[in-house]
């Protein structure tokens, strides 16, 4: 171990021995007790729930998928939870429009931020993933087009993504098409490279349009408690939010819980129960893919996704994904109608950070009329057809969220961190301002 | 010196008085030093606790006064309206030695020094109206900073230097009606068809060519020229319908006499060219022959008309399209109609007009995924194709040219079809390395050597290739604000010249902020010999520093 690893270990120690010195709470946790088990230590309760089998019937249409039906009946085996888990993509799993506001930040605060109206439409057998996993290999599931309208460079420039199921057979899972107004052109782009960042930014492509689980193998590791997930800083007491009607509304931060307030599961100290499961990909599907493992911390009743953990080539913690959700659909039953409505992303070693916030969303079937906004030449009429521009823009870039949490010392077998010490010492020093510092001459 | 003073009294009897020269000068340095005090108010540190870089980037990062104080606030008061403003500063410098090339005396150091402020505004009337304004000032310091002999075009055509009538300056003004299935838009108004780097398709507006070889996709944006036009679509479930109507008509610009990329091929030299003013007003030419009024479409001759249609329809991982245009020419097809003779011996009578065409166009993409390529795995790939066919374009004809000259009866004017397409293969590789290489022929039908050059077809030969390469990529250690790009044109020809010669262009942009954007662009031009399309420009050699800031 060189010197800077060892610094590193022990900065990411100092947390926890601290807090053995000195305990303390937070949301009524006792910061001291070890939250997370690994699978010997599950409760009765748990083990009810979770089926620890790897191998199980398969589908007689579709061998690489399991017999039984979505949306599954306990015990869940881990991979029927990534089935699940495709419910909670980055936007919901049905016919919406909301306004959606993003922004990245490097560890020197230079932050650029941006707006986009964003309109879902889902194709092919309605809600939820039912839609996707009905299709055969190359038809369309979901057609999303993004309108921009921050920042002013941005502005009229749209997207429009033709997301299709895959197969093996047919490995393609999106049709890309963007306009520029700069150039007043609609061009058909190549697909993103699926496990690597956008531009500018901390998720990729798979991250936000999610993860096929029949391309993963898929094993649960234990069980957690979550406390916090999205982190607001101590300087941003409020945020502006848009109710559907569009009218904004100041929430306070403090307010703000990781599954909402409608979540019935909270624990009688805050915290959300949880399993951990890993997703690691199949080389016969995903050939060279350059993550070698994905870390889900999922809740135990609904199976959302509160983290996510992305692992580089080598094996080592590159990304984490926070989130925070809210049920915005009650036409479906309860766990369907939960979507995203803040993600922090973390890059640890580039210690760079994005954000998301969803909001205004509004449930939306589309006519037939309307579906020709789901076709790449309506993107050259550059119409904005609904005008709802998000107002939950960070305006310093001190008021940026926290880094998210370690949790080095969690399943520290599964879990590889190698991480430079300064990050871990700019994430100790935003922890005790309570906001992000910006040192002046690194 | 002979000439130096020549050059004074012409501009005392073409050019405005010199009173007048010095005010534009004024308003012109002003123009460059808003643009400047922009860059020093950047530079404050962002507290008063001391400068330091990342403090300065911090401050930089949110640095907006024109949507802070412009945009927003009237934005706030007029929910309906819409504003986007931009500034672009664009300059380049040559780095060949000053020596005349050709017929040009190419004495001076910059290409362009040009400011240009754009507004942009849309006022929302209902859900489905809409009325929309762009609105450009333009000015290129180009004419004042550089007191070069081969500088003079402003003289003559005042929009080299700036825009200061209504024609340029309320670029594009029209009203759109908007239903789900249905599209109006009436105005002044842009069309961009067509995908491709270069123009293959997209013929509808004639195009501000100042910049010659040096135009470039991006450009085309701020250099197409706007036309009063009926704009129709229809929308089916994956097919569209575009229909135009166009009582508009404007003609090309071209790199005149005295501008910075007047072509050396050009005769006669600058000290003669510069003291013509028939010359300068197109009312001669270098070989003395007289050229009358040209004659131009009409707006209110309804035969006079342009009209085009476009087809695109959306199938899976094929998108195709079929577009016709009967369209006026937007360069003067000079027709011999008669002769004369004057002290210098015989000359023809050239009648300038304008010959309608009929653009064949079709354009295609496809995408794919490659799987298991070697050290790259998995590679999406986006293929597009685009071609145009024109039937009827009118091409100088140096042999009945010759023909006239000696009493034959001949209009020096030969009709040919051209070919023009390219094939595009956008690759998406690792770390965010993008790959196009697009091979793009040019083709005239039924070419001979005397022929000169025409719409769509081949420069000085049957046919051109060039084979087109870009390679570009986001350096990811700058957070994705540092890019730089590659891309390289060659042109070959045949049956005669060969090798035409090759253009490079390296950019290297940084994102200041997501408001400020700085580029630095070396273009170089080698190759060829001094009559062939890039060959001539072997000593233009460039370098540009851009700014645009957009809020």
């Amino acid at each position: 171990m060189n010197f800077k690893k060892l610094l590193a270990a022990l900065l990411l120690a100092a947390p926890v021995l601290t807090y053995a010195e000195e305990p303390s709470t937070l949301n009524g946790q006792n910061l001291s007790a070890q939250t997370w088990r690994t699978l010997e230590a599950l409760t009765a309760e748990e083990k009810a729930v979770v089926d620890l089998r790897s191998a199980t019937p398969r589908s007689s249409v579709y061998p690489y998928m399991p017999a039984e039906v979505y949306p599954f009946a306990p015990p869940y085996t881990a991979e029927e939870v990534g089935y699940r888990l495709m419910n909670y993509t980055h936007r919901g799993r049905w016919s919406h429009i909301l306004a959606d506001s993003f922004g990245t930040i490097t560890h020197t605060g230079y932050l650029t931020q941006g707006a986009l109206l964003a309109m879902v439409n889902q194709v092919g057998g309605g809600n939820g993933i039912a839609g996707q996993l009905n299709a055969t290999p190359g038809e369309v599931h979901s057609l999303q087009l993004f309108h921009h309208v921050y920042p002013p460079r941005n502005n009229g420039k749209q997207t429009l993504w033709v997301m299709r199921r895959t197969g093996l057979q047919y490995t393609s899972k999106l049709d890309n098409f963007s306009y520029s107004p700069s150039l007043r052109r609609v061009r058909r782009s190549p697909a993103p490279r699926r496990e690597e960042s956008f531009p500018n930014t901390v998720p990729g492509y798979d991250d936000v349009a999610g993860r096929d689980a029949w391309e993963l193998s898929w094993r649960f590791i234990g069980a957690d408690v979550l406390y916090q997930t999205v982190r607001f800083p101590d300087n941003r007491p409020k945020i502006t939010m848009m109710r559907a009607d569009g009218k904004y509304y100041d929430q306070a931060t403090a307010d703000i819980r990781m599954m909402g307030d409608e979540y019935p599961y909270y624990r009688a100290d805050g915290g959300i129960d949880t399993f951990v499961v890993v997703a690691e990909p199949n080389p016969a599907w995903l050939p060279d893919y350059a993550v070698s493992k994905i870390v889900y911390w999922v809740d135990q009743h609904y199976f959302y996704p509160l983290r996510t953990e992305r692992y580089d080539r080598e094996g080592n913690l590159k990304t984490i994904e926070v989130r925070v959700a809210k049920r915005e659909n009650r036409a479906l039953p309860d766990w369907q109608g939960y979507a995203s409505l803040l993600f922090v992303h973390h890059e640890i070693n580039a210690d760079l950070m994005s954000y998301y916030v969803h909001t205004g969303h509004v449930a939306r079937q589309w006519s037939e009329e309307e579906q020709t906004y789901f076709t790449p030449d309506f993107m050259r009429r550059d119409w904005l057809i609904y005008a709802r521009k998000s107002h939950a823009l960070i305006d310093r870039p001190e008021e940026f969220f926290l880094r998210p949490q370690l949790f080095a010392e969690r399943f520290p077998a599964e879990r590889p961190i190698v991480i430079a010490p300064e990050v871990v010492a700019r994430s100790q020093a935003q922890d005790e301002a309570g906001h992000l510092l910006f040192s002046s001459g690194e | 010196m002979q000439a130096k003073n020549v050059i004074t009294i012409m501009r005392g009897s073409v050019a405005p008085t010199w009173a007048a020269r010095g005010a534009r000068r004024a308003f012109g340095h002003r123009f460059v030093m808003l643009g400047l005090s922009v860059l020093c108010l950047c530079a404050t540190p962002a507290r008063g606790d001391g400068f330091s870089l990342d403090g300065f980037e911090r401050g930089l990062a949110t640095f907006d006064p024109g949507g802070r104080y412009v945009t927003r606030p009237l934005e706030q008061q007029f929910p309906d309206l819409n504003i986007k403003g931009s500034y672009y500063f664009w300059s380049d410098r040559l780095l060949s030695s000053k020596e005349a090339v050709g017929f040009r005396e190419r004495d001076y150091d910059w290409l362009q020094a040009q400011s240009l402020l754009e507004l942009a505004l849309s006022y929302r009337i209902s859900s489905q109206v809409e009325i929309t304004s762009v609105n450009h000032l333009m000015y290129d310091a180009l004419y004042d900073i550089d007191d070069a002999n081969g500088l003079y075009a402003d003289r003559v055509d005042r929009s080299f230097e700036q825009y200061d009538d209504f024609e340029h300056i309320a670029r594009e003004l029209y009203v759109s009606y908007r239903r789900p299935k249905f599209d109006l838009v009436l105005g002044k108004q842009q069309i961009a068809w067509g995908k491709m780097d270069g123009q293959f398709i997209d013929v509808i507006n004639p195009m501000d060519f100042r910049e010659s070889v040096q135009l470039e996709s991006s450009d085309y944006e701020l250099r197409r020229i706007p036309l009063w036009m009926a704009n129709v679509t229809y929308y089916f479930q994956d097919t569209s319908l575009n229909l135009l109507w166009i009582p508009d008509f404007e003609k090309n610009v071209l790199p005149a006499y005295g501008s910075p990329w007047s072509s050396p091929l050009r005769p006669p030299q600058d000290i003669h060219a510069r003291n013509s003013e028939k010359l300068l007003n197109g009312h001669t030419n270098a070989a003395g022959d007289r050229i009358l009024n040209s004659e131009e479409p009409d707006w209110y001759r309804f035969r006079d008309h342009q009209f085009a249609a476009r087809l695109d329809s959306a199938n899976g991982a094929l998108t195709w399209g079929l577009i016709y245009y009967y369209a006026w020419a937007r360069d003067a097809s000079q027709s011999v109609v008669g002769r004369f003779s004057d002290e210098d011996g015989d000359h023809l009578i050239l009648q300038p007009h304008f010959k309608r065409l009929h653009h064949f166009g079709v354009t295609a993409d496809y995408s794919l995924e490659m799987q298991a390529v070697p050290f790259v795995g998995s590679l999406p790939i986006v293929i597009r194709a685009e071609a145009l066919y024109t039937k009827g374009v009118a091409f100088a004809d140096f042999d009945k040219l010759a023909a006239a000259r000696s009493g034959a009866l001949a209009n020096g004017i030969s009709e040919r079809d051209t070919l023009r397409g390219a094939l595009a293969f956008d690759f998406a590789f690792p770390a965010s390395v993008s790959v196009i290489i697009q091979p793009s022929v040019y083709y005239t039908f039924d070419w001979h050597p005397g022929l000169g050059s025409g719409f769509g077809g081949a420069s000085g030969d049957r046919w051109n290739f060039a084979p087109v390469v870009y390679v570009g990529r986001p350096i990811r250690a700058t957070g994705d604000r540092l890019r730089l790009g590659l891309t390289v044109t060659p042109i070959y020809s045949g049956p005669n010249r060969g090798f035409q010669g090759i253009k490079n262009k390296f950019v290297t942009s940084y994102e200041l902020s997501q408001y400020i954007q700085a580029r630095l662009v070396y273009t170089n031009y080698g190759g060829g010999d001094p009559d062939d399309r890039y060959g001539q420009y072997d000593k233009w050699d460039n370098i540009g520093v851009e700014l645009q800031y957009e809020f």
